[in-house]
């Protein structure tokens, strides 16, 4: 009962984010139509959408609250539950720098971050489990929110800094800029392709299973050879390396995976995971293609128009205020934090875990952004793509690390 | 070149100055229209200094921002390389594993390239330390560098500015006053009454106005490169000196006590519990999954000190401390914490109360307690005395004779003497493997099994509170907490400096009267938007109608 109130007012969330996204941007492209008060109409529709992304974060509160009452941890366990989080600590940051810019635009470019988190949360399994004894500590709560409102507030700084690029780029004669804004364009989109691609077929049902030997090597450098088998929800395209086929749904006269996963990629279900990200860069490019032939130019390109009328510099200050903002909050969440644990539980406050260099990477290079800011007058362009490569390295840290290398934070539900 | 540079207001500067440290008269570009750049105020840093000598060139490199940038993006991009492959440092027990065929087997040609390079180990390697430390060396120059002139130049500021100077501001306002609302005088004082009320500090002198706000925040950046300064040197130090960092792995079996190398004590586990989530605990939803998941386990951890050499016999060790280690609760005493870090199940008898029997009348003739770990030479049970000659830990047969296998005490096998009234004065030998229900006498000083097993002894069990078996395996982890206090200082440091430098604003207004017209001009090192909105506000609350749109000198001049 509370799990499908719970579970509902996250669905219901994402949708009013959904609907205060259209709304930022009906506000923000329609203030040309004919027949209006440009001024007014941006006011009324950027406060109706606002109040509906207040009500969509309300929402993701009764989630986030009920999910913790049920569960009896707060829902930052597993993949599902922190990039819900996330995404809501996103929202969060956005009210506050809302709240202290009142800039619709950035409501358009913020709450597709909020709604894509989010989306992409939905993905995992949404299964509550409960926290194994190395979790059962303050630190978790303290570590993980904190390092994550920290991020939220540099996703904040991306969405401002991307904004920033399509105003400013020159589409016509700067083309690395131009391929630059594209490529950041169609990795969003991948993102989002791969979340419709798996509810597509989650919807439908499909499987596929290949039997599989897998080869773990113990300390002493022996070979064990252990049979396994591999699940796909997503028509393989690469089967697992070195595997059969037990069972293969067919999908548009697909029957049988079309190649096998090169042996030189390792680690746990890499045939998998290599398919899954096979399927994101087609659906992505699909995606892409399509919104292309719409706007019949490149997308940054389509944008740009809607922008012509905020100053860039404003959204040079909201994209460096931002993750001047995020930066001490994801210093003591994400690292500080993060140390007082590990030496709480492990004797040792830092052990060069791949998680523990990702964070580290993850400040330092918000560290060079601040200090080419602040002493070497770094601003606008090459600011903003700093905010831009510098998100895409959080959630690489968040989502890659722990997907492609794993580690002592492995048990993060992946 | 001179020494020194002479600005019309008659102040001598230092080379290097950008704008005169009185009246902030631009130096270098002094005919230029554009925005005026004022990182530091426009001092000069020790590091801009004729004729630098190799000392200073040392000093001129580390002084660098873009130096600094620099050092940070190549130890990011070394660090992301390290996490490519496994750390040698994962490792249970790095010595005992071979490396080099390790990285070849498991990852190939790429494998061997990175052990070749080192990056299989490169976080304690010296290059990537030396790269921290150079950073460290970079904290300490660039924040000295800048942190003297910029206190200097902050502390002896001059009111009356340089029209220039006030006009190139970012934000900044050109206009006249009209006479008819009154003098310019009276206008100034309303002025600063409405920056006073948003809690300036606002100097005058002769028509001309500084107000100023949370300059602490400019010392910001200096405070938190102080901090990791702390961080960096304690992490150092951990390394250098002897005893402010150990790390001793030790395995204990249930029951087990040993002596924890490199220091005085004795840790002792006395059982390992591990528990699992019921259906009670967990709500409905998680049942089918979180049932049977781990739901705790504990180490109940004795640490003792050894009153007498040797250690380990009952009478010899003194409780310290005792402690159910859990993963986020280490044992702690004194500077020593003990972690729980692993554990594996095992099956192994730790002692045994035996009862010694006549073999055929199953008298029993006395009891005596035998430990499977650490054998005391010499038991007594009733009037017979059994002797310890030989002790298999993992006992097997190999050649025909009695061996072990490891150290391990997995399978323990003793040979026993008992001798005592009927037997002859050297006493019979019995070689005693409980688990595998071996208790057979020996032939003279060999090992062979006499031909008839049937022998003069018995040893049994008389009840199952006799045995001690252990299940569990533990994996501790034993660490001193030496210069620990140091790390969160600096932690602690750098937080305040970053708070201080980011959540608060450093903020400037100048006002020049001369006559009639008025120029005003405002300097924030971040958040313009609002600073905008904070001079507009006063100059409407002064009487003069004001936008902030007024106030953006890029706008007006692009």
């Amino acid at each position: 009962m509370i799990v499908q109130i719970s579970n509902n007012a996250l669905v219901i969330a994402l949708t009013l984010y959904v609907l205060s996204f259209i709304l930022f941007v009906i506000g923000v492209v329609g203030k040309k139509w004919s027949n209006r008060d440009p001024e007014a109409h941006v006011r009324r529709y950027s406060r109706t959408a606002f109040i509906l992304a207040c009500a969509g974060l309300a929402s993701q509160l009764v989630f986030f609250g009920t999910r913790w009452s049920y569960t009896g941890h707060l829902p930052i366990s597993n993949m599902f539950e922190f990039l819900s989080t996330l995404g809501m600590m996103v929202a969060i940051a956005f009210t506050v720098i809302y709240l202290i810019y009142r800039s619709p635009l950035l409501g358009m470019f913020a709450t597709p971050v909020v709604v894509i988190l989010i989306g992409y949360a939905a993905v995992f399994p949404w299964e509550a489990q409960p926290l194994i004894p190395a979790l059962q500590s303050i630190w978790l709560y303290l570590h993980v929110s904190l390092a994550a409102i920290g991020e939220a507030f540099f996703a904040i700084g991306f969405a401002a800094g991307l904004m920033y690029l399509m105003r400013t780029v020159n589409f016509k004669e700067a083309r690395w800029a131009r391929r630059g804004v594209e490529f950041t364009v169609l990795s969003v989109l991948m993102v989002v392709g791969f979340i419709f691609i798996v509810f597509f077929f989650r919807g439908m049902g499909y499987e596929a299973q290949f039997a599989t030997v897998e080869t773990v090597r113990d300390e002493a450098g022996n070979e064990l050879e252990m049979p396994s088998t591999v699940t796909y929800t997503l028509p393989p395209i690469a089967a697992p390396h070195d595997s059969e086929v037990m069972y293969m749904d067919s999908f548009l006269g697909m029957d049988k995976p079309l190649f096998e996963t090169p042996g030189w990629m390792k680690g746990v279900n890499a045939g998998r995971k290599f398919n899954t990200v096979i399927w994101s860069v087609i659906s992505g490019l699909i995606l892409y293609g399509l919104l292309r032939l719409i706007a019949r130019r490149p997308l940054g390109a389509a944008i740009q128009p809607a922008l012509t009328d905020i100053n860039p510099d404003d959204l040079d200050e909201i994209s460096y205020r931002s993750i001047a903002i995020g930066f001490p909050i994801f210093t003591l969440g994400a690292l500080i934090f993060a140390m007082i644990w590990a030496q709480a539980a492990w004797g040792r406050f830092w052990g060069w875990d791949p998680k523990e260099v990702w964070a580290l990477i993850v400040w330092l290079f918000y560290s060079a952004y601040l200090h080419l800011r602040l002493s070497r007058g770094w601003l606008g362009a090459g600011s903003a793509w700093l905010a831009v490569i510098g998100f895409v390295i959080v959630m690489f840290t968040l989502v890659g690390v722990n997907l492609i290398i794993a580690g002592l934070h492995s048990y993060a539900g992946v | 070149m001179t020494d020194n540079i002479k600005c019309e207001c008659g102040h001598l500067n230092h080379v290097g100055t950008v704008l005169c440290e009185s009246c902030g008269k631009p130096l270098a570009d002094d005919d230029g229209q554009g925005l005026l750049e004022m990182r530091y105020d426009g001092v000069a840093r020790r590091s801009q200094k004729a004729n630098p000598n190799v000392l200073d060139r040392i000093w001129n490199f580390f002084s660098s921002v873009k130096v600094a940038v620099y050092l940070i993006v190549i130890t990011l991009v070394l660090a992301s390389l390290g996490t490519i492959l496994r750390q040698e440092n994962t490792f249970y027990n790095p010595a005992l594993t071979d490396m080099e065929k390790f990285y070849r087997e498991e990852y190939g040609l790429f494998g061997q390239i990175y052990y070749s390079l080192g990056l299989s180990n490169m976080y304690e390697s010296w290059w990537f330390r030396g790269l921290l430390l150079m950073i460290g060396t970079s904290l300490v120059i660039c924040s000295l560098d800048r942190v003297l002139p910029l206190y200097r130049a902050l502390s002896k500021q001059k009111i009356r500015k340089h029209l220039s100077f006030i006009t190139r501001q970012r934000v900044a306002l050109q206009t006249e006053l009209d006479p008819s609302a009154g003098p310019a005088d009276a206008w100034l004082e309303r002025f600063a009454a409405a920056l006073r009320a948003r809690r300036y500090k606002v100097h005058m002198e002769d028509g001309a106005l500084l107000a100023e706000k949370n300059r602490f925040s400019r010392w910001g950046p200096y405070i938190n490169h102080i901090g990791l300064i702390i961080f960096l040197l304690a992490t150092l130090l951990r390394t250098l000196l002897p005893g402010w960092s150990m790390e001793e792995d030790i395995s204990f079996i249930e029951g087990e006590t040993k002596a924890i190398a490199g220091t005085p004590y004795y840790l002792k586990i006395d059982k390992f519990v591990e528990e699992f989530y019921t259906e009670e605990d967990l709500h409905e939803s998680m049942r089918e999954k979180g049932v049977g998941m781990p739901k705790r386990f504990e180490a109940e951890a004795t640490l003792y000190a050894c009153l007498e050499e040797p250690c380990g016999q009952p009478g010899t060790l003194e409780e310290l401390a005792r402690h159910q280690i859990i993963i986020n609760e280490p044992l702690k005493y004194d500077n020593l914490a003990i972690y729980l870090f692993y554990y594996e199940p095992t099956d192994q008898i730790v002692w045994m109360n035996l009862t010694l029997e006549e073999r055929d009348t199953r008298k029993p003739l006395g009891q005596f307690e035998l430990d499977m770990f650490n054998p005391a030479p010499v038991m007594q049970a009733g009037e017979y005395e059994i002797r310890v000659t030989d002790f298999f830990p993992e006992f097997i047969i190999r050649d025909g004779a009695p061996a072990t296998k490891s150290r391990e005490p997995r399978n323990p096998g003793v040979v026993l003497n008992i001798a005592g009234p009927g037997t002859p004065p050297e006493g019979y030998r019995y070689l005693f493997v409980p688990k595998l229900g071996i208790m057979e006498e020996l032939e003279d000083d060999s090992y062979r099994l006499k031909a008839e097993p049937e022998g003069n002894f018995y040893l049994s069990l008389a009840s199952v509170d006799d045995v001690r078996l252990a299940h569990y395996k533990t994996y501790l982890s034993v660490r001193s907490h030496e210069g620990m206090w140091m790390i969160w200082l600096g932690a602690a440091i750098f937080m305040i400096g970053v708070v201080m430098g980011f959540y608060w604003q450093h903020r400037r207004i100048w006002v020049r009267l001369d006559g009639q017209s008025l120029a005003l001009g405002a300097h924030t090192n971040k958040n313009w938007m609002s600073l905008r909105r904070e001079v507009a506000d006063a100059l409407t609350r002064s009487g003069m109608e004001a936008d902030q749109k007024d106030l953006d000198n890029e706008v007006k001049r692009s």
